[in-house]
């Protein structure tokens, strides 16, 4: 673990950070800290790699982990696994099969439309609602940030996490072990990325959840290949290649509306934005929502195709989505049964539910816990509670927190600061 | 009676000087901030490493009793205690009151379904199901003037 458990799927540029606090109050977990005036991943353990920090830093020094197009060149055969946003980031004349083809041309030599594997997925989702019906609501599992914010701060919601295994990583197991026997090549020789609209997918390749390790290789931002991309797509001339195989219900997943044409016997609900998944998720934890089957939660506002790492517009490409919805339909072409046979072996996760408790504490620890606590509150009432950031917490109660912790003191509160001079100040008056 | 069932009269060993006490208060119809107390309340509770199954029991009292408070009374004043045994909550409310408390304990006086009621986790969780989920639970009511609310779950 060491020096791995600190990695996160962004990094801060301390040479373009200019110490404002704006990443730091956007921080949904508040795992940023200002220290020596630049702003740090300080609360390793808090953060869920959700990019609100990438999203709205003004100078760009929240920067992404992902990988660049020349990092390609290590493996022996490359393989895209493209989001469907990819497909709303260009003119409505655009076709996924040309973009999936202009990838081909920018140097990958197998492109696999991801879309068709959200499909699957939709499959075997419909049938564990159908199979495990005395819980309620399922959570949806393909948003990494989501699912982490639910592993830290609703540890008693992860058995509702549908334990399905996501599209990118059903697409890259088949793809794999496919190549590997029709090129006679050693797995490890084949690359695979996925052309990700968030950093958060990263995190999910790197550091997965439930299972031994991911069967990506790693992720590359969509803005990243755009330009690249647009270049290549002028070359796609009328090939007859059809690489394009999913229909409006899989590219459905990139505005997350799963349930476009793909659960009808069940009630879903889609909420997007991170604020309102965890609104959402409070409910649920209170006992609500036990009507819904399927709760969607996906951390950007918007969907997927509101993540950081994206070209275009949310609202623009949610619209273009919509049109290819209409344009290749809500009927799904793959056999069911087929999809079906292999539930146990490519979908499901079992690890995904293994009970992940806190360690439960003597009542010496709970004795303590609560001093601290108290002395917590006690600090929180001398402080002003402007929630300014200047000492480099996002709100003065967290600055109490950290200061019973031994990670700040008082004093770095400059309104502590200055009531502090004026009393030396005094001090010193009186002497003289 | 287990520890710390009644917290006066009994001197816990060393939980008297680390007891902890929050109060919070909720104002009577502001659905705006609705729910707000008892994710603080969660957060604490987390804070101080209390289990998850107890934390989430919790938060299913003290979010039910939250939103009775928002939906039928002025005002609300809420107090948390925890203690090395206990977790305590107080609603204690100014309101309508309830006029036959007999009734609104009673089983099925309420409109969530069996089976939820049975998993503790239903829609419309009423007080009878809020005394099934706290180990211990009481209720004074006056007419006119309000209700009060007090549930206590145990520290494993």
């Amino acid at each position: 673990m060491g020096a791995h458990d600190s990695f996160h799927s962004i990094k801060i540029d301390e040479q373009r950070c200019i110490g404002c606090v704006t990443c730091m109050h956007a921080c949904p977990v508040k795992a940023i800290r200002l220290r020596n005036g630049k702003a740090s991943v300080y609360k390793h353990d808090l953060c869920i790699d959700c990019g609100e920090c990438l999203r709205v830093c003004p100078v760009q020094a929240v920067q992404s982990m992902t990988s660049k197009v020349v990092e390609l060149a290590q493996f022996k055969v490359k393989v895209a696994l493209p989001s469907p946003v990819l497909y709303a980031q260009y003119s409505d004349a655009t076709t996924p099969n040309d973009i999936l083809l202009a990838l081909h041309k920018l140097g990958f030599d197998h492109v696999f439309d991801m879309a068709l594997s959200c499909e699957m997925v939709l499959i075997a989702i419909e049938e564990y609602l159908n199979r495990m019906t005395d819980v309620r609501p399922i959570i949806s599992n393909y948003c990494p940030a989501v699912v982490r914010l639910i592993l830290k701060n609703y540890p008693n919601l992860m058995d509702r996490v549908v334990p399905i295994e996501v599209p990118r990583e059903v697409a890259a197991k088949q793809i794999r072990k496919s190549l590997a026997a029709e090129l006679k090549l050693d797995p490890t020789e084949i690359g695979i990325f996925h052309l990700t609209p968030c950093p958060a997918k990263l995190i999910s390749i790197q550091k997965p959840i439930g299972v031994e390790r991911s069967n990506l290789d790693d992720a590359i931002a969509i803005r990243d290949i755009y330009i690249p991309l647009l270049n290549a797509l002028k070359e796609v001339g009328d090939d007859d290649l059809i690489l394009q195989k999913s229909s409006g219900v899989g590219i459905s997943w990139a505005i997350s509306r799963s349930n476009v044409g793909g659960l009808p016997q069940h009630r879903s609900l889609t909420v997007r934005g991170l604020e309102e998944v965890i609104h959402i998720l409070d409910q649920v934890e209170a006992g609500k929502l036990t009507d819904i089957d399927y709760l969607e939660c996906a951390a950007c506002p918007g969907g997927c195709v509101g993540g950081p790492l994206v070209v275009q517009n949310r609202h623009v490409a949610a619209a273009q989505v919509d049109t290819l919805i209409e344009q290749y339909g809500v009927r799904t072409r793959l056999d069911r049964r087929k999809i079906l046979r292999s539930y146990e072996e490519n979908y499901l996760i079992p690890g995904l539910h293994r009970k992940t408790r806190a360690v439960s504490h003597g009542q010496v620890d709970l004795v303590k816990a609560l001093e601290v606590m108290n002395q917590v509150e006690e600090t929180i009432g001398r402080l002003p509670g402007m929630n300014c950031g200047a000492c480099g917490a996002p709100d003065c109660r967290t600055l109490a927190e950290d200061i019973a912790a031994g990670d700040a003191v008082l004093t770095d509160c400059v309104f502590m600061k200055i009531k502090e001079l004026e009393d030396e100040v005094e001090g010193h008056r009186r002497k003289s | 009676m287990p520890p710390g069932a009644t917290s006066k009269g009994i001197v816990l060993s060393e939980s008297v000087d680390a007891r902890f006490r929050k109060l919070f208060s909720i104002e009577g119809g502001n659905f705006q901030a609705a729910g707000s107390v008892s994710k603080q309340i969660k957060m604490i509770l987390k804070q101080l490493s209390i289990d998850n199954d107890l934390i989430w029991r919790a938060m299913i009292v003290a979010y039910e009793a939250e939103m009775n408070a928002v939906l039928y009374a002025r005002s609300c004043e809420v107090t948390l205690s925890v203690s090395t045994h206990c977790v305590s909550l107080q609603f204690k409310d100014r309101g309508p009151g309830i006029p036959d408390i007999g009734l609104a304990m009673t089983e099925g006086y309420s409109t969530a379904t069996r089976e939820m009621r049975e998993r503790g986790f239903g829609a419309g969780l009423g007080l009878p199901n809020m005394k099934k989920t706290a180990d211990r639970f009481s209720i004074e009511s006056v007419v006119g003037e309000g209700t009060t609310l007090q549930m206590e779950l145990d520290i494993p």
